[in-house]
């Protein structure tokens, strides 16, 4: 599903170039929920961008599904983002001034006409991840959990081949971060969506399939989960716990 | 279910939620071009151009405000669009994540530019009219009116307002399609938060700045006399470039402002860092805005400067006069004689006293005059014989005017100037005197100076032995001959009175009189003489008329103007009324422009630092803590623009007077404290409007 290859990207601020990813290799499977876990400047968050297109990256390959993203041209990069990849932002990025409805909707917009069936499924996604009752609100007039579960909803919309969500519970308490992963978890189960997530949150990063760990640009290591969900996050913290201990 | 349907429909939507973000760059594009236009329809308009002397100082300083209006409302207007697009950012920056192109939100990002910018700029633009109309019918009104004052427009202005409404919308375009272009989404998405920190200088670069607009003014002002003095050349007009230290020192000062404040930080360097900081990191466009507003600020006070400057002394110059009535005229007009005066002022129930007069011949006199050289830049000087005019006075007929005895020995002549002796047009260097009728000369020299102002004009005035006046003025013919005439009334005078002898007097000459005051008939014979049409003769001369003897024009420039006191005092106001207005004008479209640029940057560097202030919240800080902040940035963005530009303003004058002589006059020193009481109303309405701000963004920040 996704194919991320010798991938580099590197900033420069006046004079001074960072690198930020050092030759990135891994794939994900369809219907595969992945973590991206990290201390802060490990490149997390720059990966989770390139992939999305967010940001031009220097070298490398990205292949979502059978397409090639490096060198394609604006508009069929739109086309991606819009169809093949949905995004959920740290901080919800919905639109104050329309309904949760017509954030969900958004994508659809975008495309084209909206129609019954769009609205349909927009109720569905709605009703699927608990916040049926909030669509004729504004998202200033709801909570942050809600705000992310109406940003998940908005991701599925378009049906997409991937889902990127970029510390999607970072800003949420622990009883709206279990709601929105649980989202997560019924979107995979539900709808078959393939899920890319960069946290710091461990106890999310426990509900998916993999987590990889990111130190210094490079993927230090990759963990299956084999076990329960305890179990799991216990083996994250102690790989983290080592990571740390190398420096 | 949804009301929206498409991308159209979502826009619109979107829009009309953000209109709050709208409403700052609507009122900025609004205002900017409702002053630019009214400033260009006022400035263009046929009642100011034929009021100011094309090419005069005037003019040139009515222009030169202008342009810095104009660049003025460009900054805040291209920085009210900044303000608008890092709002509308987050909002393009989502949907391009979402998936819309470039091409997907073009048509509705242009379409929304294009009307906000279109529609504020062209009612902007029609506003500006009413706008002048109002505020000079309200000068009519409450001020001063007068004949000259009926406004009228020459529309060609608003190819000027045209151009700005154009650049507006295209410099809106611009700015959209920059944002469109950017392949960083995330950039577009966080572009609200992004900084633009200014490169810091030392705490050196403040007091270095104020020496340098100190040179500036210095070297710009000097400049032009050293021309003359080392390279005998008028200053060419690159000459100006000389001012150049005085931008660079404003900017050095308002860098110092933004960056290290202007309190020492040495004994508590945490003070206030919240702010200091909160500017730094705004400081680009701080910098550029305080700079702007320094110079609309000093571009208000140099105009509202001009009024107490010209009005004091006038006003001083009138009251003072030894006449109430002094005039003079060509013995061949029929000009009513003291009967007649004295019939029409029992008409009025006015009676005279010292009433004095005497003759007086206009004869070419010698001097030094200014000679190009063949390159057309450097010149010479040279002495001509008949260089121009001179009125000539005998000792008796001077006794009788003037009450003061005049010991002129033969051979010599002596020059009449002010009490100050600061008057320019004397005449030191006459080696003869000619009769314009007969060619006859008379050798004289200088012999010093007589004081007395009401003989002190364009034309030197001098005394003669009185032998040598009754040798020289032999054969002499009327039209070179005049009298003096100077009289008080007893008891109480009336406007009415010398309104109708004023009307009864300028009606009592013929054409050959119709002339102004500068155009020297000595100087057109001899020019004429050598081959070379004279000045005076050819089309750019101003003409003046009879019909418009209440005119400004014909008032200021009639060579046989009278000097009334009870007119003149009446009516000084109003017969420079076009004058003064403009110059009120553009010191309230100054200020407007300045203040507006003033709360736009307060609300900027508020909304930008909206974060910070939510932080501070959560870290404690207490609803006072916050208020002073906020009063500490618009206190900067307020305060030391208006105090440089105020302070640069009134020094500039004080230095222009004392360098005119030398010196500081009595009435000058007036002028200068009117200008002081001027400088602290401006303060006080500036003080006033920073209150204001300061209390909308504390709305707009939540701080209660």
């Amino acid at each position: 599903m996704l194919y991320v290859k010798d991938l580099y990207k590197s900033y420069e601020t006046g004079k001074n170039k960072y690198e930020v990813l050092k030759g990135i290799d891994f794939q994900v499977a369809q219907g595969e929920f992945v973590a991206v876990m990290g201390p802060s400047g490990s490149g997390k968050t720059t990966l989770l961008n390139c992939i999305s297109c967010y940001i031009p990256f220097d070298k490398g390959n990205i292949r979502l599904g059978s397409m090639e993203l490096a060198g394609m041209n604006e508009d069929a990069l739109a086309r991606v983002r819009n169809t093949k990849i949905g995004f959920v932002f740290q901080d919800f990025m919905l639109l104050d001034g329309l309904t949760i409805r017509e954030n969900i909707l958004v994508p659809r917009i975008v495309q084209g006409e909206v129609k019954e069936e769009a609205e349909k499924l927009a109720d569905q996604l709605a009703d699927m991840f608990g916040i049926g009752h909030i669509l004729n609100k504004y998202p200033a007039e709801i909570s942050g959990g809600e705000k992310q579960r109406a940003a998940v909803a908005r991701s599925l919309i378009n049906n997409p081949l991937i889902i990127l969500a970029d510390e999607p519970t970072g800003n949420l308490d622990s009883k709206s971060s279990r709601a929105v992963i649980e989202t997560f978890g019924n979107a995979k189960e539900q709808m078959k969506a393939t899920i890319f997530m960069v946290t710091h949150d461990s106890f999310a990063a426990s509900f998916c399939d993999r987590v990889i760990l990111l130190k210094d640009g490079t993927i230090y290591r990759q963990l299956e989960k084999a076990q329960e969900r305890g179990a799991f996050q216990d083996q994250l913290l102690d790989a983290i716990k080592k990571m740390g201990q190398e420096d | 279910m949804s009301q929206i349907k498409n991308m159209k429909q979502m826009e619109r939507k979107l829009q009309r939620a953000d209109r709050k973000q709208s409403r700052l760059y609507l009122f900025c594009n609004f205002t900017a071009l409702m002053i630019i236009s009214a400033y260009s329809a006022l400035m263009l308009s046929p009642t100011v151009q034929k009021v100011f002397p094309k090419g005069g100082d005037s003019a040139k300083q009515m222009y030169a405000i202008f342009v810095m209006t104009l660049v003025g409302c460009v900054v805040f207007t291209i920085y009210a669009l900044g303000l608008f697009f890092r709002h509308k950012s987050g909002q393009l920056g989502i949907l391009m994540a979402l998936g819309a192109s470039r091409k997907r939100l073009a048509p509705g990002l242009y379409r929304e530019v294009i009307f906000l910018s279109g529609v504020s700029a062209a009612a902007g633009t029609v506003s500006g009219f009413p706008f002048v109309w109002v505020i000079w019918h309200a000068f009519r009104l409450l001020l001063v009116d007068s004949s000259d004052m009926a406004l009228t427009f020459d529309f060609r202005c608003l190819f000027i307002s045209l151009l700005f409404l154009l650049l507006v919308v295209g410099f809106a375009c611009l700015t959209a399609w920059r944002y469109l272009k950017k392949t960083n989404i995330m950039e577009v998405i966080r572009e609200e938060h992004i900084n633009e920190p200014v490169k810091e200088l030392g705490r050196w670069c403040g007091p270095a700045g104020f020496l340098l607009i100190l040179a500036g003014a210095v070297l710009g002002y000097g400049a032009p006399w050293a021309c003359h003095v080392w390279f005998s050349t008028y200053p060419p007009a690159w000459v100006s470039v000389f001012y150049a230290p005085v931008f660079v020192g404003l900017y050095m000062v308002m860098l110092h402002t933004v960056v290290h404040g202007w309190k020492s930080h040495r004994k508590n360097p945490y003070k206030n860092i919240i702010s200091r900081s909160m500017m730094k990191f705004q400081g680009k466009q701080t910098v550029n805005n305080l700079l702007v507003v320094t110079l609309l600020v000093a571009g208000g006070c140099f105009a509202i400067f001009y009024l107490p400057t010209n009005c004091v002394s006038a006003m001083v110059r009138y009251a003072s006069q030894p006449y109430d009535y002094f005039y003079k005229y060509q013995v061949d007009q029929d000009v009513p004689d003291r009967e007649t005066v004295e019939a029409l002022g029992r008409e009025y129930g006015l009676t005279f006293k010292e009433w004095n007069e005497c003759d007086y011949v206009t004869l070419g006199i010698g001097g030094n005059t200014s000679v190009f050289e063949e390159d057309g830049l450097h010149y010479h000087t040279e002495y001509v014989p008949m260089v121009g005019e001179a009125k000539i006075l005998s000792e008796d007929a001077y006794q009788t005017l003037t009450g003061q005895q005049a010991d002129v020995k033969p051979g010599t002549y002596m020059n009449l100037t002010n009490q100050e002796e600061s008057f320019f047009y004397t005449n030191e260097s006459a080696k003869e005197l000619t009769n314009m009728t007969t060619r006859k000369q008379l050798a004289t020299e200088f012999a010093g100076f007589l004081h007395y102002d009401l003989l002190t004009e364009d034309i030197p005035c001098c005394v003669l032995d009185n032998g040598d006046y009754a040798a020289i003025s032999e054969g002499l013919t009327d039209d070179w001959r005049g009298r003096f005439v100077g009289f008080n009334v007893d008891g109480k005078d009336s406007y009415p009175f010398a309104d109708a002898f004023y009307h009864l007097f300028v009606s009592a000459f013929d054409e050959s009189c119709e002339r102004p005051r500068y155009y020297d008939r000595v100087q057109k014979i001899r020019e004429n003489e050598a081959g070379i049409e004279y000045w005076g003769d050819t089309d750019d001369f101003t003409v003046i008329s009879y019909e418009l003897s209440d005119a400004f024009a014909f008032r200021q420039n009639w060579v046989y103007q009278p000097d009334f006191r009870i007119l003149n005092q009446n009516d000084y106001l109003r017969s420079m009324a076009v004058m003064f207005m403009m110059f009120l004008f553009i010191f309230i479209v100054c200020m407007i422009t300045a203040l507006v640029v003033c709360h736009t940057r307060c609300q900027s560097i508020a909304l930008n630092n909206r974060y910070i202030f939510d932080d501070l919240k959560k870290l404690g800080a207490s609803p006072a803590f916050l208020d002073k902040e906020v009063r500490s940035q618009c206190s900067n963005v307020f305060k030391v623009p208006s105090l440089v530009g105020m302070t640069a303003m009134f020094l500039l004058f004080s230095m222009i007077l004392y360098a005119n002589d030398g010196r500081m006059l009595m009435t000058e020193w007036a002028a200068m404290g009117v200008c002081l009481g001027i400088i602290a109303v401006i303060g006080c309405v500036i003080y006033a409007v920073y209150r204001s701000t300061v209390k909308v963004i504390r709305g707009q920040l939540g701080i209660v």
